[in-house]
């Protein structure tokens, strides 16, 4: 699967059963629809993710197409914040641009994506590091 | 166990042929339908060869050919352990010789099945989807259905069957697009007298019919072939498993699938242990169905439940079908031995985690796919698919720089 940014091949992560598709050149990440439901069946709460997301038309932001299926992705806002996050129109998954992920997990507090929130902090410690460099 | 292919095969046989009178028949009548005076002999021609074309195309490279049409690819143990294992496992409790290659099918329905002629050379395929769906009973319960369909030596005879099948229904499928596109009425133009003119609609008539009608026969023969074979793979899978439960639960999890099988297609479907063509909300799937109905295999599976016998499940058979039917040959039956089904457990795999099973099975699938798979001493597995290249990936948890071939 390519980035749909840069269009270069993706490699993907595995750290405590839990999956992405990240891109090493522009640090992107792709969360697979399926994957999304896994991270959040891991504590088996009900994703209330989706519902805080809303489709924004304004949006002046370049849209990039689905890895998988190559179709348009939507442009969507985020809990009504800044964040505007790509999303598939037939639900393959969500692309974050690097940073997003962790900007929507933070925003909320449920348990099950504080879980998430530390997983990929853990994932990404040494990416981490060297920015603050 | 020559008594069990032997006497089986007898019943077989005179279904194959009355399968092959009607192939002869359909070639027949098309071929009037084209050309009153040569056509028949044509058509009886074109049939036969045909099927004997595809016949021995099947024998000689069968396998290799359906193996390639379903997208499977042959797998080593390290691609995934526990399929391996059980293919293992069950090839010693069925005391056959050989190792039987193992394929996975990237396909989210969960399906299997069995191909090789001979049984050196067999190989049993499974979808990834099943993988990803089945605990190790349920597993173990697929795996020795198609094990013994493979000891029992059911699939030449299924393969030419099966072939037959495709053959009338290909013949049928041709006859309709000729015509739609107006093929035969040219020879009928020329014909000037009436009581040719007469023979033809008859032809004609009878042609349609058969069109029609002949691929629901064909898969009517088809299934009194495969029936009993299903039947009695099902009745090995619990004796050599002595956990009938494993299967059924299997089957059941199969049939509620609302994945549909990519790859599946007329002439490989009735080679799955569970045909993959579903058809929703018609009743005529029961009447041209190339299985059993797998409610009625399901119900047989679980009230095994004092024995898993050959006996025990010809007595659990008649006792659901409420009338006698040999459904199991006598000479197996004679040597029939009591073999007690494993109790204690649970319907439920205490280890199954259908997260990592589906994560097994989609790293299967990636090594397949020449996806090189990196573990990184910090605990982070890095999958790179074949097309990355760059000479190094940096893990983003610890920074280590992997080197890449
Ligand atoms: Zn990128
Ligand atoms: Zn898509
Ligand atoms: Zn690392």
């Amino acid at each position: 699967m390519n980035c749909p940014i840069c269009k270069e091949p993706m490699i993907i992560l595995e750290l405590n059963r839990v999956e992405i598709d990240y891109c090493p050149v522009c640090s992107g990440i792709w969360l697979d629809e399926g994957e999304l439901e896994l991270l959040y069946s891991i504590d088996n709460t009900e994703s209330e993710l989706k519902k805080l997301f809303r489709e924004s038309s304004d949006s002046k932001e370049k849209s990039f197409k689905c890895p998988v299926c190559r179709k348009k992705m939507i442009k969507i806002r985020f809990n009504n914040t800044e964040l505007i996050i790509d999303k598939c129109p037939v639900n393959h998954g969500l692309w974050f641009n690097k940073g997003e992920l962790e900007k929507v997990l933070s925003a909320k507090t449920n348990q099950s994506s504080q879980k998430v929130l530390s997983l990929l902090k853990e994932m990404f410690s040494y990416n981490k590091s060297q920015e603050a460099e | 166990m020559w008594e069990l292919i032997q006497s089986n095969r007898r019943k077989s046989l005179i279904l194959f042929f009355g399968m092959g009178a009607l192939l002869i028949l359909i070639g027949y009548v098309f071929g009037s339908y084209y050309d009153p005076e040569a056509g028949g002999v044509v058509g009886v021609f074109f049939a036969i060869v045909l099927w004997v074309i595809l016949s021995a195309l099947s024998y000689f490279a069968g396998s290799k050919i359906l193996l390639a049409v379903s997208g499977a690819k042959e797998v080593t143990k390290d691609v995934h352990p526990q399929l391996y294992n059980v293919v293992e496992e069950m090839k010693i409790a069925a005391g056959v010789p050989f190792f039987p290659k193992i394929y996975i099918i990237d396909d989210p329905a969960p399906n299997a099945f069995a191909t090789g002629v001979k049984p050196e050379n067999s190989a049993i395929a499974v979808t990834s989807g099943l993988l990803s769906t089945l605990n190790r009973y349920e597993l173990q319960g697929v795996v020795a259905h198609e094990m013994s369909h493979i000891v029992n030596r059911d699939i030449l005879l299924m393969t030419f069957a099966g072939v037959m099948l495709g053959v009338i229904t290909i013949m049928s499928d041709i006859f309709f697009r000729g015509m739609y596109f107006g093929g035969g009425s040219r020879y009928r133009s020329r014909s000037s007298s009436k009581s040719s003119g007469q023979a033809q609609v008859i032809v004609m008539i009878l042609a349609i019919i058969l069109a029609i009608l002949g691929p629901v026969l064909a898969q009517l023969f088809y299934f009194a072939i495969s029936r009993k074979r299903e039947y009695l793979a099902d009745a090995s899978a619990a004796r050599l498993t002595r956990y009938p439960e494993g299967l059924a639960n299997a089957l059941e999890k199969i049939a509620n699938s609302t994945h549909k099988l990519r790859s599946a297609n007329k002439v490989t479907a009735p080679m799955y242990i569970v045909n993959p063509l579903k058809r929703e909300g018609m009743k005529l799937a029961d009447l041209t169905s190339t299985h059993p109905p797998i409610s009625e295999r399901i119900k047989i599976l679980r009230a095994l439940q004092q024995g898993v016998s050959y006996n025990d499940y010809q007595r659990v058979f008649e006792m659901i079908h409420g009338k006698k039917e040999k459904i199991i040959p006598d000479s197996v039956l004679k040597e029939s031995i009591a073999v007690t089904p494993v109790i204690g457990l649970t319907n439920e795999d205490k280890d199954f985690n259908p997260i990592e099973a589906r994560r097994e099975a989609n790293d299967a699938v990636m090594k397949l796919n020449d996806y090189n798979f990196i573990n990184c001493k910090c605990g982070v597995k890095i999958k790179i698919p074949p097309d990355y290249n760059k000479p190094i990936v940096v893990c983003p948890r610890c920074g280590t720089r992997h080197q890449l071939r």
